[in-house]
C-alpha cells in the first residue's frame, strides 16, 4: 500500500533534482555561449518524452516552480514534469521549461516498484525464518518443561529429576517449581499409602491374635453353646475389620506397584473362573449370567489375581444391585482396533448425582437390599483397572439398570 | 512332631501353641530370632513356623539356616507384611509354604497336613462315610463304585475341609474363609455356605442321605467319623 506512493515519491524527487541539475547545466550553456543561439526555440525528440524549451517571458514575476502541467504538441496532449525558470538575458526575460513525460517517470517507477516489491518480500521472509529459528532456540527450554514434565506421561509425572538445559533463569525458575510440585505432589501421594500400609499391617497382628482367642475358644467343649453363638458374633464382626484392612492393603499395594504383570490367559477362561465362584449368589438370586466372549481372546501381561478380583467385584456388585430374576450380561466388542468389555444388569441402577462419586472409597450409594458391604468394592476395581490402563465407562438409569464398560488399552488383550 | 513357633507377638504364639497342642504337635515357641537360631543349630524339627517380622533377626536368614541345618523341616512363612510374598517367591529359599496375617488356625493345620502328605508321599487318601467313598487325593466321590459327577469343586472343598478337621464344628465365617478366602470382596458378611450345604446334601440324597454330615445348630456345620 504504502510502497507504490513511497517509490512514487522518490522517483518524483530524483526526476525533480534531474531537472534543477539540467537547469543548472543549460543556464551554464546559455550564459558561456550567449542566448542568440537558443533565444525562441524548443528541443524534444520525436518520441516526445522530454523537451526544452526557452522564449520570451512577458511576466514580471520570478518563476522557478516545478509542477504538472500539460502540454499540447505536435497535436498530442502529453502530461509532463515540467520545470519553469525565468531569467534575465542580455537585457531581456527569457522563460526556460524543461519538461519530462508523466508516462517516463511512472515507466521507470514500474519496474522499480517491482524489485522494490521482491526485495522487502524476501526480508519478510528472512525476518520470520529468522524469528522462527530464533524463537524456537530461545524457548525450546520451554518446550522442553512442558513437553517432558506436563504432557507425556499423565501428569504428575513422578520418578528421577531430569533438569532441562537451559541459561535462562526463568526457565530454570519454572522447571524447579514444577519439579518441586511434582515433588510434593509425590511425596503427599507416598506418605497416604506408607500410611494405609503401615496401618494395615499394624492392624493385621491384633486382628490374627483375635481371631486365634476366638478360634480356640470355639473349639473348646466345655463353653456353652450359647457363648459359642456369641463367640460367632465376635468372629462376624472381626471378619468386618479384616476385609475393611485386607482391602485397604490391597489397594495400597496395588498404587504402590507391588503386583507383577506377568499373567496370560484367555479371558474367556478368567471369566468362568469367576463364575465358579460366584455361581452360588447368581443362584441365590435367581440371576442368569450369559457371557459372551470370544474365546480367542488372550489377555497379555496382566496380574491374575487382581484382574480376578475386578471381574468378581463388578459381577457381585452386578447381581447384589440386581432384582429377583434378573440378567446379566458380560459383553466383548472389538471396535476400531480397541477391546472392551461390558458388564450389564437389570438391576437398581445409580442416580445421576451418584455417579461421579462411585469410585470413592467408603461411599456408600446404593443401599444393597439384602447384605452389608463397606464401600469399597468399585475403589477396589478403580484401582485394579488403573493398575492396567483399563479405563472404566459408566452408564446407568434408575431401576432400569448399570453398565460397567472395561476399555482395554492396546496389547493388553490378544487375539490368538 | 516337633513344630518350632517363631513368633515374636507372645499372644498369638501362645494360642499357636494351644491350638497346635490339640492337635497332638509337641510346640516350642521362640519369641525372638536370635534365640530360634540358636534352637534351629541344635534341634530337628518336623515343622518350623517362621513370622517374617521379628525385631532382631530377618526372617529370610532364620529359613535359610533353617533349610541348612534342618533340610527336612517344613517351613511355614506367617507374614503380616503381604507385599514381601511375591519376593518370597521369587527368591524360592525353599519355604513349603506362605500364610499371611491374619490366617485361621484351621488353615494352617490344614496346610501343615497337606504338606505332611506330599513329603511322606502317603497313598491314597480314602474316607468312608455312610457308603459314600470319598478320595481326597483325587477329589472324587462314589458311592458303591457309583461315581458321584454333581458334586462341584467348591462344595467338594467344602467337605475335604470338614473331614480334615472330623468331629468338629466348623463355623460358618471359617468355612467361607477357606473357599473364599482369597478374594477381596466388598461384603464383609456375605455368607454362602448354607446353600452349598443344601447343594451338597440334595444331590448325595439321590444315592443315600448324608446323615454324617450335621448341622450343628446356631454354630455351623461338622462331619462326623467315628474312628
Amino acid at each position: 500500500m504504502l510502497l507504490p506512493a513511497l517509490i512514487k515519491n522518490i522517483n518524483q524527487n530524483y526526476t525533480d533534482s534531474k531537472l534543477r541539475k539540467q537547469k543548472d547545466k543549460l543556464l551554464q550553456i546559455i550564459k558561456i555561449q550567449g542566448i542568440k543561439n537558443y533565444s525562441d526555440a524548443s528541443y524534444y525528440t520525436p518520441l516526445k518524452e522530454d523537451y526544452i524549451s526557452i522564449g520570451v517571458d512577458s511576466s514580471t514575476e520570478a518563476l522557478d516552480t516545478i509542477k504538472n502541467e500539460k502540454r499540447l504538441i505536435q497535436g498530442d496532449t502529453i502530461e509532463y514534469r515540467i520545470l519553469s525558470h525565468n531569467f534575465n538575458a542580455e537585457s531581456k526575460k527569457y522563460l526556460m521549461e524543461i519538461a519530462i513525460s508523466v508516462d517516463a517517470i511512472t515507466e521507470t517507477t514500474r519496474p522499480l516498484q517491482n524489485i522494490a516489491f521482491q526485495v522487502l518480500l524476501g526480508m519478510i521472509l528472512l525476518t520470520i525464518m529468522a524469528d522462527q529459528f530464533y524463537s524456537t532456540y530461545v524457548l525450546r527450554p520451554l518446550g522442553l518443561i512442558i513437553k517432558t514434565k506436563l504432557i507425556g506421561h499423565k501428569f504428575p509425572n513422578f520418578g528421577s529429576y531430569d533438569k532441562v538445559k537451559t541459561s535462562t533463569s526463568d526457565f530454570e525458575y519454572l522447571d524447579i517449581s514444577i519439579y518441586k510440585m511434582i515433588e510434593t505432589i509425590e511425596s503427599t501421594f507416598q506418605k497416604e499409602r506408607e500410611f494405609i500400609s503401615n496401618a494395615s499391617h499394624e492392624l493385621m497382628t491384633p486382628i490374627s491374635i483375635l481371631q486365634s482367642k476366638i478360634e480356640n475358644m470355639f473349639e473348646q467343649e466345655d463353653i456353652a453353646d450359647e457363648l459359642k453363638t456369641r463367640l460367632l458374633e465376635m468372629q462376624k464382626i472381626l471378619n468386618r475389620l479384616k476385609s475393611i484392612t485386607k482391602t485397604l492393603l490391597l489397594i495400597s499395594q496395588i498404587e504402590n506397584e507391588q503386583f507383577l504383570k506377568e499373567d496370560y490367559i484367555p479371558l474367556a477362561e478368567l471369566l468362568h473362573e469367576v463364575y465358579d465362584e460366584i455361581s452360588i449368589r447368581l443362584q441365590d438370586k435367581n440371576i442368569n449370567l450369559e457371557i459372551a466372549i470370544p474365546a480367542e481372546w488372550q489377555l497379555v501381561k496382566v496380574n491374575k489375581f487382581l484382574l480376578f478380583n475386578l471381574f468378581f467385584n463388578l459381577i457381585n456388585n452386578a447381581i447384589k444391585y440386581n432384582k429377583e430374576d434378573g440378567e446379566i450380561n458380560v459383553v466383548g466388542l472389538y471396535q476400531n482396533d480397541i477391546f472392551s468389555v461390558s458388564i450389564n444388569d437389570t438391576g437398581i441402577g445409580i442416580g445421576a448425582a451418584e455417579l461421579p462419586f462411585i469410585f470413592n472409597r467408603f461411599k456408600k450409594f446404593r443401599q444393597s437390599l439384602t447384605q452389608d458391604s463397606f464401600g469399597l468394592g468399585l475403589p477396589i476395581v478403580k484401582s485394579i483397572a488403573d493398575f492396567h490402563d483399563i479405563k472404566i465407562e459408566v452408564t446407568s438409569e434408575k431401576n432400569v439398570g448399570s453398565s460397567f464398560k472395561l476399555v482395554f488399552p492396546a496389547g493388553l488383550i490378544k487375539i490368538g | 512332631m516337633n513344630v518350632l513357633i517363631i513368633e515374636d507377638e507372645k499372644a498369638l504364639a501362645e494360642e499357636l501353641e494351644i491350638f497346635l497342642t490339640n492337635y497332638n504337635y509337641i510346640c516350642e515357641i521362640c519369641f525372638n530370632g536370635t534365640t530360634a537360631s540358636q534352637r534351629i543349630g541344635i534341634n530337628l524339627y518336623d515343622f518350623i513356623l517362621i513370622d517374617l517380622g521379628l525385631p532382631d533377626y530377618d526372617g529370610l536368614d532364620l529359613l535359610k539356616e533353617a533349610k541348612k541345618n534342618n533340610p527336612e523341616a517344613v517351613c511355614i512363612i506367617l507374614t503380616a507384611r503381604a507385599e514381601v510374598y511375591d519376593r518370597i517367591k521369587g527368591l524360592d529359599l525353599g519355604a513349603d509354604d506362605y500364610l499371611p496375617k491374619p490366617f485361621s488356625l484351621l488353615e494352617l493345620q490344614s496346610r501343615m497336613q497337606a504338606i505332611t502328605r506330599r513329603k511322606f508321599g502317603l497313598k491314597q487318601n480314602l474316607v468312608d462315610l455312610g457308603g459314600f467313598l470319598i478320595n481326597l487325593t483325587d477329589r472324587t466321590i462314589t458311592y458303591y463304585n457309583t461315581e458321584v459327577n454333581s458334586i462341584t469343586k467348591k462344595e467338594f472343598d467344602l467337605i475335604a475341609y470338614l473331614i480334615l478337621h472330623k468331629n468338629r464344628t466348623l463355623s460358618r465365617s471359617q468355612l467361607s474363609e477357606h473357599i473364599w478366602g482369597s478374594i477381596i470382596n466388598d461384603d464383609y458378611d456375605s455368607n454362602y455356605i448354607d446353600a452349598h450345604i443344601k447343594n451338597i446334601r440334595k444331590k448325595l440324597n439321590v444315592f443315600a442321605p448324608p446323615d454324617w454330615l450335621e448341622t450343628v445348630r446356631g454354630l455351623g456345620y461338622k462331619i462326623k467319623i467315628s474312628s
